[in-house]
């Protein structure tokens, strides 16, 4: 791992696990799978230690073992996935905006947990539900536990893979299996599950009988969110919303649909999704839109048309067969991203050469200087300057042996895959240096802070007691108005950086999956 | 009876010069040493050889060489009067500038055609200058290279840059305007094919505009002093495609139609951008020009990031 992101990945786990966890975490980043006697003597901290922080690591995810032949075991650090704690609230979000409220509290349970069984993870969302609702009503279990089994169909969550001694046949097949439950919630409702979903594979029903009602009969079966599946739904709404700007508002309800049928059964990595007919699209679109068969297939043609090259026409049958170009698509979206990079960095005439570059791969300088309708020295001066943060590269064309300067071709040419790492790491080094800041600023205001915490607490009690209003009036008093100024201020300056450090994990996830997809294309 | 010993007579020089002479303008094309030799076959190589020297170094033959051997042609008489008083030298780098046509060509290069030194290149040069039969011109490319070229002559597109050049400035203004204008037109265009909210094909193939089109637009609104081709508006309007504003589909057309070239037609289409400027961006760091400098503990670090303090500020 590059050093900004092992920068990145022990700020987030100080900040989410503490110091312990953290310096067990960092050994592992940076010496790769070790035992635990080692590690035991390279962070210097006592063994019990060791052992907790491997456990929460574990617990997390964010650690494996591997039993080794010898007899030891050995642990490895995962740092992708810790950087993904990142975006735990883009997750929470998602679901959020799914599933409400229930699917918001679940998937920030199985988060905050790492793995949870079923029955513990609904009974606690039912109890935070129950806070937040009115006096006198409480939250259904078996309304929890139907979010549940929704969350398990559309794969956004999956069951924890078993210990390694299990066969790996019987994981594959169960992974989105939903126990069956006696939930006794409110009312002795009866709730049984009795779906059975295959990760890749097409759905099989199968019912199940019989019902059991001992706590807890879900022993064992432990459930994580799959971060993959989030990732598939954060593509498509990056897919959804360019179609949106390029085109209008159906073409794009059309792309969404596409994507919503081929959810379950393209394989997560794959360039293109299964092909879809005409006729199947027409009868997937949501109610709300009736527009006829013909102008669907026109929509459908636009598309399959148009330079973007989203969409593609793979055949004739059924009113024409059309899939959705995945790799081609991410590949647009991160070569756009480069170039707003370029543009808002360097300005638009500057965007103008890169866009030019990109198109027409090696150009000369004079030509460069033709094709972007820009003077010479204009020309000449933006091009060093992004060849000096390597955005741009020079190639070597040598007439002679000899290499002579004056004899050889120098084409300009942009090295997009360089480019997106380059600037990936770019990215993990501003989120760190935004986490760095706002720490910063934490701790500068710690005095302020612990007061205002205090008369807080002061301040509850006392209501507790039934205090007259002229007492606390002179409590609040204690906080003088600059402070309390002061207070926003902070206030508002850690906001903001949070918000910007999820705008920049934005980048990193398209940086990262475009560079995943051309990774994996043969 | 003595024998009557016929000398053959000395054929008089005047004579062989006047008759090659007439030879030459029976054949305007040139005529080889073949042809004097069957015309006057009494006559001795070594006489011929005479003969042709002088009329060369009196500048009335012009010497070439062609696939059949040595060519002999009549100088035009009009030429042979202006090179009467030059010499030798004058008339080989005259010779040079005068093949270099249309793109002129480089002092250096004359030096290489021609093989005189330096100073006498430069000399020879500011003489034909002053005579007023060639011309110099500052070539676009390199602002310091001079080309010459003869004094009648049209300089090419090629040297002097073009409509986009004016005096050898590269007119970004104008570019600049040329390009709003352009892109204003496509983006009224394809708003009037939003509006009009017909079946989504019909919108599209309304929204694009051909490159004649454009042209017409811009002829019309006559803000360019100089005449424009479709090319130069097919140049301007690719700089919108670099912009990202604008996008182009080529589709055949019928030959004939109008705007058409070698039966394919273009056509543009204002566009609006694929995504949002994107995260990275948003935050300091992403524009920081001493990025790579930053690390805690130094100089500049992110705890007193000077550009962090004016963004929270906002």
């Amino acid at each position: 791992m590059t050093q900004a992101e092992l920068r990145l990945c022990s700020l987030l786990l100080r900040e989410n696990f503490g110091e312990i966890v953290e310096k067990v975490g960092n050994s592992l980043l940076r010496t790769g799978p070790r035992p635990l006697r080692l590690l035991v003597g390279d962070t210097g901290l006592l063994p019990d230690q060791v052992k907790k922080a491997l456990c929460v690591l574990l617990q997390h995810g964010l650690a494996r073992y591997e039993p080794q032949p010898r007899g030891a075991v050995e642990y490895e650090a995962r740092g992708e996935r810790v950087l993904r704690i990142l975006r735990y609230p883009r997750y929470i979000y998602t679901a959020k905006t799914l599933y409400g409220d229930p699917g918001e509290l679940l998937v920030e349970e199985l988060l905050l947990h790492g793995h949870l069984p079923m029955s513990s993870a609904v009974a606690r969302v039912a109890d935070r539900l129950t806070e937040t609702m009115e006096d006198g009503k409480s939250m259904d279990l078996s309304e929890v536990s139907a979010t549940f089994v929704r969350l398990a169909d559309t794969h956004f969550i999956q069951r924890c893979a078993a210990p390694p001694a299990a066969p790996p046949e019987a994981q594959a097949k169960d992974r989105f299996v939903v126990p069956r439950l006696g939930l006794v919630g409110k009312g002795k409702r009866r709730h049984s599950c009795d779906e059975e979903e295959e990760g890749e594979h097409k759905a099989k029903r199968q019912k199940q009988e019989g019902g059991s009602s001992e706590p807890p009969p879900d022993d064992g079966i432990y459930w994580q969110v799959n971060l993959e599946r989030f990732h598939q739904h954060f593509r498509d709404q990056a897919l959804v919303s360019a179609v949106a700007s390029r085109m209008d508002q159906t073409s794009s309800e059309v792309v969404r649909t596409m994507l919503r049928m081929s959810e379950v059964t393209t394989a997560s990595g794959a360039s293109h999704t299964q092909p879809l007919s005409s006729n199947e699209i027409f009868r997937s679109l949501p109610a709300g839109y009736n527009i006829s068969k013909a102008v669907l297939d026109q929509y459908l043609a636009l598309l399959a048309d148009d330079p973007l090259e989203f969409v593609g026409k793979s055949g004739d049958s059924g009113g024409g067969t059309y899939t959705v170009n995945l790799h081609k698509a991410l590949v647009s979206l991160a070569t756009a991203t480069l170039e707003s990079i370029v543009e808002e960095r360097f300005g638009s005439r500057c965007a103008r050469i890169f866009r030019l570059l990109l198109r027409k791969k090696h150009l000369e300088q004079k030509q460069v200087e033709d094709f972007a309708m820009i003077p010479a020295k204009e020309a000449k001066d933006m091009l060093y300057r992004m060849l000096s943060e390597n955005l741009v590269a020079l190639q070597e064309i040598p007439k002679t042996p000899d290499h002579a300067p004056s004899r050889t071709f120098y084409l300009y040419t942009v090295n997009v895959m360089a480019a997106a790492r380059m600037l990936l790491h770019r990215c993990y080094k501003s989120v760190a240096n935004l986490m760095e800041r706002r720490h910063h600023e934490m701790r500068e205001n710690k005095r302020l802070l612990e007061k205002s915490q205090r008369v807080e607490a002061i301040l509850a009690s006392m209501q507790a007691t039934g205090a007259e209003a002229a007492q606390l009036h002179e409590v609040e008093e204690m906080i003088t108005g600059p402070e309390r100024q002061q207070l926003e201020n902070l206030k508002r300056n850690v906001n903001k950086m949070d918000a910007s450090e999820n705008q920049v994990d934005e980048t990193i996830f398209m940086l990262e999956a475009f560079i995943e997809s051309t990774m994996k294309r043969p | 009876m003595a024998e009557v010993k016929v000398k053959p007579e000395a054929p008089d020089p005047m004579d062989i010069e006047s008759r090659i002479i007439e030879l030459c303008q029976q054949f305007p094309h040139g005529i080889t040493d073949q042809v004097i030799q069957n015309d006057m076959p009494h006559m001795e190589a070594q006489q011929r050889a005479v003969a042709i020297n002088r009329l060369l170094s009196m500048g009335q033959l012009d010497l070439l060489r062609s696939s059949a051997g040595l060519l002999y042609r009549i100088k035009d008489s009009q030429n042979a009067s202006k090179m009467k008083g030059s010499d030798n030298q004058e008339k080989l780098v005259y010779q040079i500038i005068e093949d270099a046509g249309n793109k002129g060509i480089w002092s250096r290069d004359i030096r290489y055609k021609s093989n005189l030194p330096l100073t006498e290149i430069n000399k020879i040069l500011k003489n034909l200058e002053s005579k007023k039969l060639i011309k110099a011109v500052k070539s676009v490319a390199a602002s310091k290279k001079k080309v010459y070229m003869l004094y009648n002559l049209q300089p090419d597109r090629s040297v002097t840059g073009g409509a986009w050049y004016s005096d050898q400035d590269f007119e970004s203004e104008f570019v600049e305007v040329l390009n709003q204008q352009c892109f204003k037109f496509l983006q009224s265009k394809a708003e009037a094919a939003r509006d009009s909210k017909q079946n989504p094909m019909i919108q599209r193939n309304s929204s694009f505009a051909s490159s004649h089109e454009v042209w017409k637009y811009i002829c019309e609104l006559g803000i360019s002093k100089v005449e424009l081709s479709m090319e130069d508006i097919e140049t301007i309007l690719n700089t919108l495609i670099y912009d990202g504003k604008v996008e182009m589909t080529i589709i055949a057309a019928k030959e004939g139609t109008v705007g058409s070239v070698d039966g394919q037609m273009r056509l543009y289409r204002a566009v609006s951008p694929l995504i949002q400027p994107t995260g990275l961006v948003r935050t300091p760091c992403g524009l920081c020009p001493v990025f790579d400098d930053c690390h805690e503990g130094g100089e500049i670090s992110p705890s007193n990031c000077i550009y962090m303090t004016e963004w929270l500020e906002f």
